[in-house]
């Protein structure tokens, strides 16, 4: 062993600059790995991290205002209680601080007990002590700062002493609303009474139980809901989830993109010292010392590289993912994030390792006069199909006949391509998302605030080829409290408005039947011909028989379809809205004019994300981090395999060069090789993203509905011609490296 | 050929080895001159200055009447493709490509003399290779391999052909076969310069130079 540590330890030195290349390589897929384990660790994390760092409740319940001591009593008699504490919400506050103000404040007065939200500045607020604790989403948007002053209309104004993180919703501006927390006192709660109620369980497993009991005890207190935590992360999720679960798969997708770039990598590092291990072998050296050494230098290579890499590719994606999860009001996962990029580092070093050990054991294991008669081509050299009429050609010829290395070359080439598409394909969706609402199934534009007797007023209006009430009621499973279902209902034919894919089952054909989306679907278990039991927040429960899975995007797939009958004799209230049907090409500005003129203000139906800027130039700068690393990767694998041929070809362009051959040939000479797997891996890269990592990404981000990143034509040409140009970029740049060298250099015996 | 007061150090300071101290050469059409040397005595440094795979670092050399010293590189690459062939020791033939394809090869460059590949095709019926022309190096004999390597050498028609130990790796009937070729060569109007150390190459040469102490003497 330290033989070959030693004989490792000599490796590495006599390498020098070929060290340095193959550790910048390792660097490069590391970054890769680095950049995609801290945007899908924060990412997927971020919830229960924030969660638990801001002691968020297992339950909030929110109802009209009530007596203190009446609410207490009841939720205190609840089995599974560990702790409670109570707030008055204060809504529709005109608050002010800093360079911002908005009419839709929101003052939460806070009981003693346990806060639900997490101080990440400052200090919290006290009963007795002066000052607010602000959202951070709040301060960071109008640029306040503990002691700023804060102005809360009619109510005064105050000294901000800390900025939190609550959790339990996104942050402003994502949220329309902005959260302000003072500290009351019992005496003031029980004074004008409490709306929401905290609950903490000892075992959160059994919160249905809870639910269950309140449901049974809570009578007479008003508008009451309940959110669970997993009912706060499917809101979330409403808001960014998609997104979110779209940037988790990418990331998942880039961690095997750079096992293949790592392993390719070292790969051929050992195949350009075949020869030399042919000397070895034949100079006595045992076949185990030259496996391990080549294991070893393989590690001591990769291990700083990887750290470096691994570090780079964090810091590269820290500030646009720390900015994400702030406008998800969601922590950072700070040094917890050093446990999984330690681990990356161990299996990339692992590998590297691995992937250094194969090829030396299969060489060693061949005669040594075979590695000595030229390494990879033992039997002589097959004869190309193509005829050479040009440098080009003969490039491609002679990329053709290195086959393991050809063929490297081209895996990771094609991964690049497909990481590429995927990314484009992404942003796409991602604005599709934001702004279609076909991507929902919706194939209404546009709607009202109107009674459903306005429907007929509104269906006469030029350009509206259908128009419907739309129910839309946030209710909770019967079974599993905790689990929130959406009931959308329309009067007939709901696919005329909404239309999902079915994925199972019929549609809906009567009063009594739903078809529920395939997430609520896995959710509760429910399949064609199981009963989903619905509690309403009116206390009543509405029983549907389901007759269809449905493939929806809206929150989740959380979504029932049924019609409005039974919601309605449950106590659901009427529906408040009509969905507008536009006809094709109809003037839409005409349409909502004649809405306007029934008394009503049209809103313009969007997609399955925020439509907020800030969130989305997030994700853009978030997204070209890893375009830019992997066109990064994409160059280094071109360059490193052109120098690699034009090193062991460094007689033929030798003779090419005593020949006459200018620069320019050897530059077409290089452009054949890197061309020859250049274009193979372009086609196999946009097929592997449309056959295979679209719908795997799709699948993993959102499997309850139909969701296809696929690249279009556009983007795909675009991709052909950068990689072209990165072609060029790197025959242009070992050109110039390889005619720099004396002629005679080349016409040396190797 | 004409080369003048040729000087070539390699290495700096205390390692600086002056390799070609002042040689001078003339070397007319139709002449085959050896030149001879003992092994680091500067015969191949001295080969590549003279077709420009080198520079000197000071003197004067002149092909067919073309200046080679002071080129830019494009200008040196396009004197040799149309004024001079090269023949190495090893042949270096490309392995992926036939005999014929290699004679092709130094036809197919942008700036190959009009009519080089009809000629390579003549080259290779002249030569004998007809057989090995479709055949892969590693499927070829030495002596074969070197005739290939000549046909491609004078697939542009150069006014010189430099031997760099043309018969370096041959057997005797090969090496036999190849001098003849290159008398055959300079005997048709060219200017053949063979670096060598073996008497039977010395032996078919017009005039033998020897190279020492980096001057050639005659």
């Amino acid at each position: 062993m330290r033989a070959a540590l030693r004989e490792a330890v000599a490796l590495v030195r006599m390498g020098g600059r070929r060290s340095l290349l193959a550790g910048a390589g390792i660097a490069l897929a590391a970054t890769m790995l680095g950049t995609a384990i801290t945007v899908s660790w924060s990412l997927a994390t971020g919830f229960d991290r924030s969660a638990d760092a801001a002691d968020l409740p297992h339950v909030i319940a929110r109802f009209d205002r009530q007596r203190l001591d009446d609410v207490s009593a009841r939720l205190r008699a609840l089995p599974n209680v560990e702790a409670l504490s109570y707030r008055t919400e204060i809504t529709r506050v005109r608050i002010a601080a800093g360079t911002g103000s908005t009419g839709r404040g929101v003052i939460e007065v806070l009981g003693p007990g346990r806060r639900g939200y997490a101080i990440v500045e400052g200090r919290d607020v006290h009963r007795g002590s002066d000052g607010v604790v602000l959202e951070r989403g709040v301060a960071r948007e109008w640029g306040v700062h503990v002691g700023d002053r804060i102005s809360f209309g009619r109510f005064g104004a105050d000294r901000v002493v800390g900025i939190a993180v609550g959790p339990d919703n996104v942050a402003y501006p994502l949220a329309s609303t902005a959260r302000v927390y003072v500290a009351g006192s019992d005496e003031g709660l029980r004074r004008f009474g409490v709306n929401t109620a905290l609950l903490w369980t000892h075992d959160p497993a059994r919160v249905d139980v809870t639910l269950q009991q309140a449901r049974a005890t809570t009578f007479g207190i008003a508008n009451l809901r309940f959110v669970t935590r997993e009912g706060v992360q499917v809101l979330l999720d409403e808001a960014a989830g998609i997104v979110l679960a779209l940037l988790v798969a990418f990331s998942v997708v880039v961690l095997g993109a750079a096992g293949v770039m790592l392993g390719v990598a070292a790969h051929s590092e050992v195949q350009r010292r075949l020869e030399t291990l042919g000397i070895q072998r034949a100079l006595g050296f045992p076949r185990a010392t030259i496996v391990a050494a080549h294991a070893l230098r393989g590690s001591l290579v990769a291990l700083p590289a990887a750290v470096l890499g691994l570090a780079v590719g964090a810091l590269l994606a820290a500030g646009p993912t720390a900015d994400l999860l702030v406008t998800l009001n969601e922590l950072p996962p700070g040094a917890a994030l050093l446990g999984p990029l330690a681990l990356a580092s161990v299996l990339t070093v692992a590998l590297v390792a691995a992937a250094s050990t194969w090829p030396a054991l299969r060489a060693t294991a061949r005669q040594p006069v075979a590695l000595l008669r030229g390494a990879e081509l033992p039997g002589g050299v097959r004869r190309a199909r193509v005829a050479i009429s040009g440098p080009l050609r003969l490039g491609a010829r002679l990329a053709w006949t290195r086959r393991a290395r050809y063929a490297g070359t081209v895996a990771v080439l094609a991964v690049c391509v497909a990481v590429v598409a995927l990314l484009l394909a992404l942003a796409s969706l991602l604005v599709t998302l934001r702004d279609d609402p076909a991507t929902l199934g919706k194939r209404y534009d546009t709607v009202v605030a109107l009674a459903p007797s306005a429907v007929p007023a509104v269906e006469r209006i030029p350009g509206v080829l259908a128009a419907a009430p739309r129910m839309e009621v946030n209710g909770a499973d019967s079974y599993a409290l905790g689990e929130p279902v959406r009931l959308i209902a329309f009067p007939g034919d709901h696919t005329r408005f909404e239309d999902p894919p079915l994925a199972s089952g019929r549609r809906l054909a009567g009063p009594d039947e739903a078809e529920v989306g395939a997430g609520l679907a896995d959710a509760l278990g429910l399949r064609v011909g199981g009963t989903l039991a619905a509690q309403l927040p009116s206390g009543g429960e509405a029983r549907f028989r389901v007759v269809g899975i449905v493939r929806a995007l809206e929150t989740s797939g959380r979504v029932a379809y049924v019609r409005p009958d039974r919601l309605l004799a449950a106590g659901a209230p009427e529906a408040t809205q009509v969905a507008v049907r536009s006809a094709p090409g109809a003037d839409r500005a005409a349409v909502d004019r004649g809405l306007r003129a029934l008394g009503a203000q049209p809103v313009a139906v969007g997609g399955a994300t925020s439509s907020d800027a800030s969130l989305l130039a997030t994700l853009a700068a978030l997204l070209r981090v890893l375009a830019g690393v992997t066109a990064l990767v994409c160059l280094y694998s071109l360059v490193q395999g052109l120098a690699l041929i034009a090193l062991e070809r460094r007689q033929t362009i030798a003779v090419l060069r005593a020949g006459g051959a200018a620069t320019r040939t050897i530059a077409l000479l290089l452009a054949g090789i890197v061309l020859a797997a250049a274009v193979p891996a372009a086609a196999i890269g946009l097929a592997l993203q449309s056959a295979l990592l679209a719908p795997l990404v799709g699948r993993m981000a959102a499997g309850y509905a139909e969701l296809l990143p696929r690249a279009g034509i556009g983007q795909a040409a675009l991709i052909v011609a950068g990689l072209l140009v990165l072609c060029a970029v790197a025959a242009a740049l070992v050109a110039y490296r390889t005619v720099r060298a004396p002629i005679v250099a080349g016409l040396r015996r190797a | 050929m004409r080369a003048r007061g040729l000087v070539k150090t390699f290495g700096r300071g205390r390692a600086a080895h002056r390799v070609l101290d002042g040689a001078t050469l003339d070397v007319r059409a139709g002449e085959l001159v050896a030149i001879v040397g003992r092994s680091g005595s500067g015969k191949s440094t001295l080969l590549h200055l003279l077709g420009g795979l080198d520079r000197a670092d000071a003197g004067t050399i002149e092909v067919a009447g073309e200046r080679v010293d002071g080129r830019t590189e494009r200008d040196l690459a396009r004197l040799r493709a149309r004024r001079v062939g090269f023949v190495f020791q090893f042949f270096h033939l490309v392995p992926e490509l036939s005999g014929a394809e290699n004679v092709a090869l130094a036809a197919r460059l942008p700036d190959a003399a009009p009519g080089a590949r009809g000629r390579g095709l003549q080259l290779l019926e002249r030569l004998g290779l007809q057989d090995a022309a479709g055949r892969m190096p590693h499927e070829l004999s030495g002596g074969e391999q070197q005739r290939i390597a000549l046909a491609r050498a004078l697939v542009n028609d150069p006014a010189v052909l430099l031997a760099d130990e043309p018969t370096g790796n041959l057997d005797l009937a090969a090496a036999r076969t190849v001098l003849d070729l290159l008398r055959e060569v300079a005997e048709g109007g060219r200017a053949v310069v063979l670096v060598t150390h073996e008497d039977a190459a010395t032996s078919a040469a017009s005039r033998v130079l020897e190279l020492r102490d980096g001057l050639l003497a005659g």
